[in-house]
Parts: C-alpha cells; structure tokens; sequence
C-alpha cells in the first residue's frame, strides 16, 4: 500500500529521528570508548573519576559530596568494584561531559564578529548531520509496522532517509560545505591561534578532497551508478563476468580502502592529520576561543563526520550491508547460499548488523590510529596528499576504467 | 496548507530563487568582506536548492560540491590572506562608479526582458521544468547520465573549447602572478 502524503510525513519524521538518536548516542559513546581504547593501548587507566566529593553520593560528609559530579564520581567508584562491569567505570564520564559543556559559560571574545562567531558552529553541525539524510543503514525496509499499529499500521520503516539517485554526490556536497565552519569560526574569533589553525585546516580540507573524491570515483566507475544503495549492493555483491575481472575488482578495493580511509582522516581532522588543533602549536586550533555549547557543537560535527566517514567506507569497499568485505560476497555466496545450516544462509544475506559492525570496527580503527601515530608535519601533510595520494587515485581511476571495459 | 504542498516544487522554486536574490544583496552591500563572502555562499546554496526544486538533482549536487565546496573556500582564503583595509584607504574601490551605473542599468533590462519572457511568455509553461529533449536523449535516463550524454557526447566540442577557456586563464594567471616576481 502507498502511504499518503501526512502518513509519508510522520514515517520521515520517524526515521530522521532514529537516525539522530543513532548518532547522538553514538557520539558520547565513542569519547567513552576513546579514553578507554587510548587507556588500554598506552598502558593506562583512562579516565576513572569526574571532579566532585570521592566518596560522592555518601551521605553527609561534605555539602560539595551533594552535587550531581560528586554522585557521578560516586557511581564510577561503585562501578569500579564489580568484576566484570569494572570495564565500564569511565561509562557516566559521558554525562559529566555532557553536563560540563551545558553549563559552561558561553564566551564571545569581545573582538569577535559576533554573527559569524555563532554560524560557524551551526554551520559544521547542520553540515555534518544533513549528510546522514543519503547514507543508507540497511538497503530495504528496517521492519513494517504491525498491521494494527494506529495511522501507520502496515508501512515500511526503511533504513535509510532518502533513496536519492545522486546520493553519493549529496554526501560529498553538502560535507564539503563543513569546512565554512572551520574557517569562518577561525576567522571570527579574532585571534591568532585559531586562525592560523583555521586556514590550516582549510588547506587540508580542499587538497584532500580531491584524493577523497576520485577514491570514490572507483565504485562509481565500476557500478555506473552514484545511487548510495545500488553501489554499495553492486560493489559487495556483484558477481564479476569472469575470475580476473573479480580479482582485480578486490584488489582494487583493497587497495583503495586504504586510500579513502587515509583521505577521511584527513577530511575529519583526526590524528595523524590533525594538524589544525596542534596542542603544542596552536592551544586548540580553530576552536581555541569557543566554549560551552558553540564549542560542542564543533566536536559533535567531528564525530559525525567520523561516524559519515566510517560508514561510506564500509559501504563501497568493506561490503555494505553484506558479510564481506572487498567484493569477496559473491564466492562465499555461491558455496553457502543454499546451505542447509541456517545460519551459513543467513550470512549470504545483506542486514543492518553487519553494516553497523563494520562502522564500530572503523571507529575503532579511527582511535587506534589516535593512540599510536604521531601527527604529520605541514609540508609533509602537504606532500602525503598531493604527491602520493592523488597520483594513486588517479592510478586507480584508470584501472577501475579498464576493468569495466573488460567487464 | 494542502494547496501549498500541492505545488512545493514550484514554491520551493520561487523560496529559494528569492533567498539566492538576498545572498547576492548581502554580497553587493556588506562592508566587511567576509561577510560578503557568506552572502555569496548563501546564494550558491540557494541555486543549488533551485535546481534541486526543479529535479535538476545532478546540477543542484554539483553546483553544492563546486561552487560552495571549492570556489567559495578560495574567495575566502583570499579574502582572509589579504588585508583589505589597507587598500580601502588609497581609494582603489567605488571608482567606476560612471562606468557602472549604465552597465548595470543595460543589465537590468536585458534580464529583466529575459525574466519576463520566461516568466509570462509563451514557454512560461515549459520553463520550469527539465527538458528531457534538450540533451538530445529520447528513453527516460538518470540525471547524470543525461547530462553527461549531453556534454560528452552531443555537445563534444564545445565542452572541450571551454575547457581550452579555462586553460588560458590559468596560464594567465600563472604568468600574471611571474610577472611580478621576476
């Protein structure tokens, strides 16, 4: 049946509020997961107390031991003291977190241009999450409403927002737009550190965007298409004409993973690419004179754009929806579809919890990377970019166009 | 509110065009540069939803990931490196003004004139929306590929002559910028 226009409405507004609740929680989440994934690799606890009382909740004691940080810390000493759950002690950091950047006294340097000095963050924010409306969670529907659900009783829950057949260039257009927000925060702050931090940053941002875009180019060229869902199904589960074709096809994949990933990093200003919040450079970079909530913003779009970055990843070249990656779906398929083990035909099957695997695998990666790589030197960022990595891509253009020729 | 969402291509058409206008406005008359150079954004941003209201869905992304992407962040940069001030003060802007007032007085009609043929002419019907004959492709095609049947296959030469335009100013402004140094 074919929802009418308010039926139609109320489903989007649904999913865009699923999507969000998905991000918004993944974010907190994973600075959880950073302390703790830095902590094990450096040998380190990581974060085990929020400031407060220690004793926290205690009765009595103190009238500091009674505020909200002192019953957190209390929480996470509590937590601390049980065998297994101990892990996730640094768990209701995450809220003292949240609570610090609320409550923070909001700053506008007295120079600044105030207009600008708000919009920027709004900017890389709307910039960062308006990217989720074409990256697709799972290819079909999530699940349909039961029948005697009222108003929407029957209707797809689809994983994805919008099925928009130039979503590929969506995604990389409007994230494009993020680096105004980098830049003109940088500028409006009238100060040096962010500045210079700022147009750093920008420099990055538009050289490696072109390594970023011709990588994509590969699964464009080899798909023919620039629809999010139909590339990432053909690229993960296209049976190639004959085995040479297929070989070089997951080569090519394997080969630019690595190629778009190093681009992503760069385009979201992690570590070894971080070079716009040099500490020991610049105080913060770009940020240095935001605080509070207009700081927040900021960080909520870099790990949003993380989590794009992860997930267009894992969508063109780790196999999408499907079990495996690098385009391997097809020879796994042809011995296990028919299997009379369940589960080994279930695995033949694309579905959400492979896809959402291979983001957490690749947010790991992002955190793994932070935690054993030192940062670039400018020129060295500059010629990682220009000298290697777009002559690459280009290499791999050209393969991917053979390829298809032959197919 | 049914009527209005009834016709949301064409309002969105109207919305946007009258926000890109707006951008502009505030890119003529800002002060600060930078300020006009988020008015310029704005005004990109606004065409590429105008091209996206009328299912020109390829332009619109592309003229996002072009224009408010690349060009835009350049005309920062510059607008940001260069200290303007310096050169308000020895009077180098608002000196052609005699020159500029006939100019954009003979702009004015000529795009008025088109406007209004486009708007109440005869092919005011026909304007507003995507012209599958346009790119010469009969069969009901993608977008991209139309548009990319139409530059790379019908209109060959031309595409590749105004790619030799580009070239040129390029080496001109390469030799430009040696002129100086040399």
């Amino acid at each position: 049946m074919t929802p009418t226009l308010i039926q139609y409405l109320v489903i989007s507004l649904l999913q865009i509020v699923a999507v969000l609740g998905f991000v918004m929680t993944l974010v907190p989440l994973l600075t959880f997961a950073e302390r703790k994934v830095i902590g094990y690799v450096q040998v380190r606890l990581g974060a085990t107390r929020v400031a407060g009382g220690l004793w926290g909740a205690q009765r009595g004691r103190t009238h500091q031991s009674r505020t909200i940080t002192g019953g957190l810390n209390g929480f996470m000493w509590w937590l601390g003291k049980w065998p297994v759950i101990s892990i996730l002690r640094g768990l209701p950091m995450f809220i003292a977190d949240a609570l610090k950047l609320l409550t923070k006294e909001d700053i506008v340097p007295t120079d600044a241009d105030k207009a600008v000095f708000v919009l920027s963050p709004a900017l890389a924010m709307v910039a960062a999450f308006t990217v989720f409306a074409a990256i697709s969670f799972s290819p079909g529907a999530l699940f349909y409403f039961p029948a005697k659900f009222p108003f929407l009783g029957g209707l797809p829950f689809n994983g994805f927002l919008t099925d928009i057949n130039v979503g590929l260039l969506f995604i990389l257009g409007v994230a494009s737009v993020g680096v105004y927000g980098i830049v003109l925060g940088a500028w409006a702050s009238n100060s040096k550190y962010p500045l210079l931090g700022g147009l750093r940053s920008a420099a990055q941002i538009v050289s490696y965007e072109v390594p970023l875009t011709l990588s994509l180019l590969v699964p464009v060229v080899l798909t023919g298409s620039l629809n999010f869902n139909e590339m990432s199904t053909r690229m993960a589960a296209d049976v190639p004409v004959n085995g040479l074709v297929g070989i070089g096809r997951s080569l090519l994949m394997f080969v630019g993973f690595f190629v778009y990933t190093t681009c992503g990093f760069a385009e979201t200003n992690r570590t070894p690419f971080d070079l716009a919040e040099a500490e020991n450079e610049l105080v913060a970079g770009f940020h240095t004179e935001y605080s509070g909530m207009k700081f927040s913003f900021f960080f909520l779009s870099e790990y949003a754009s993380m989590i794009t970055v992860s997930a267009l990843a894992s969508a063109f070249f780790l196999g999408g929806h499907y079990l495996l990656p690098f385009g391997l779906q097809p020879a796994w398929n042809h011995f296990f579809q028919h299997s009379p083990y369940a589960i080994l035909a279930w695995t033949c099957t694309p579905s959400i919890l492979w896809f959402l695997l291979k983001i957490f695998f690749l947010l790991f990666v992002f955190l793994w990377v932070r935690a054993t790589l030192p940062r670039y030197r400018y020129d060295q960022l500059m010629n990682v970019g220009w000298k290697f990595l777009i002559p690459y891509t280009l290499v791999m253009f050209v393969i991917a166009a053979l390829l298809r020729y032959a197919a | 509110m049914e009527k209005l969402l009834v016709n949301i291509g064409q309002n969105l058409f109207v919305l946007f065009g009258l926000l890109a206008v707006g951008g502009a406005g505030v890119l003529i008359f800002s002060k600060s540069a930078v300020h006009s150079v988020i008015g310029f954004l704005f005004s990109m941003i606004c065409v590429a939803g105008c091209f996206l209201s009328l299912q020109a869905e390829f332009l619109g992304v592309a003229q996002l990931l072009v224009y408010a992407g690349g060009i835009v962040v350049l005309f920062l940069f510059v607008v940001m490196l260069v200290e303007l001030t310096k050169y308000q003060e020895k009077g180098i802007f608002q000196t052609q003004t005699k020159f500029a007032i006939p100019l954009v007085g003979a702009g004015l009609l000529i795009f008025g004139g088109v406007f209004r043929a486009a708007l109440f002419g005869a092919s005011a019907e026909d304007a507003l929306t995507l012209q599958q004959g346009l790119v010469g492709a009969t069969e009901n095609l993608g977008n991209a590929q139309a548009v990319s049947r139409g530059l790379f296959a019908n209109f060959i030469l031309p595409f590749e002559i105004l790619s030799v335009i580009l070239l040129v100013a390029l080496v001109g402004a390469i030799v430009l910028a040696k002129s100086e140094r040399v």
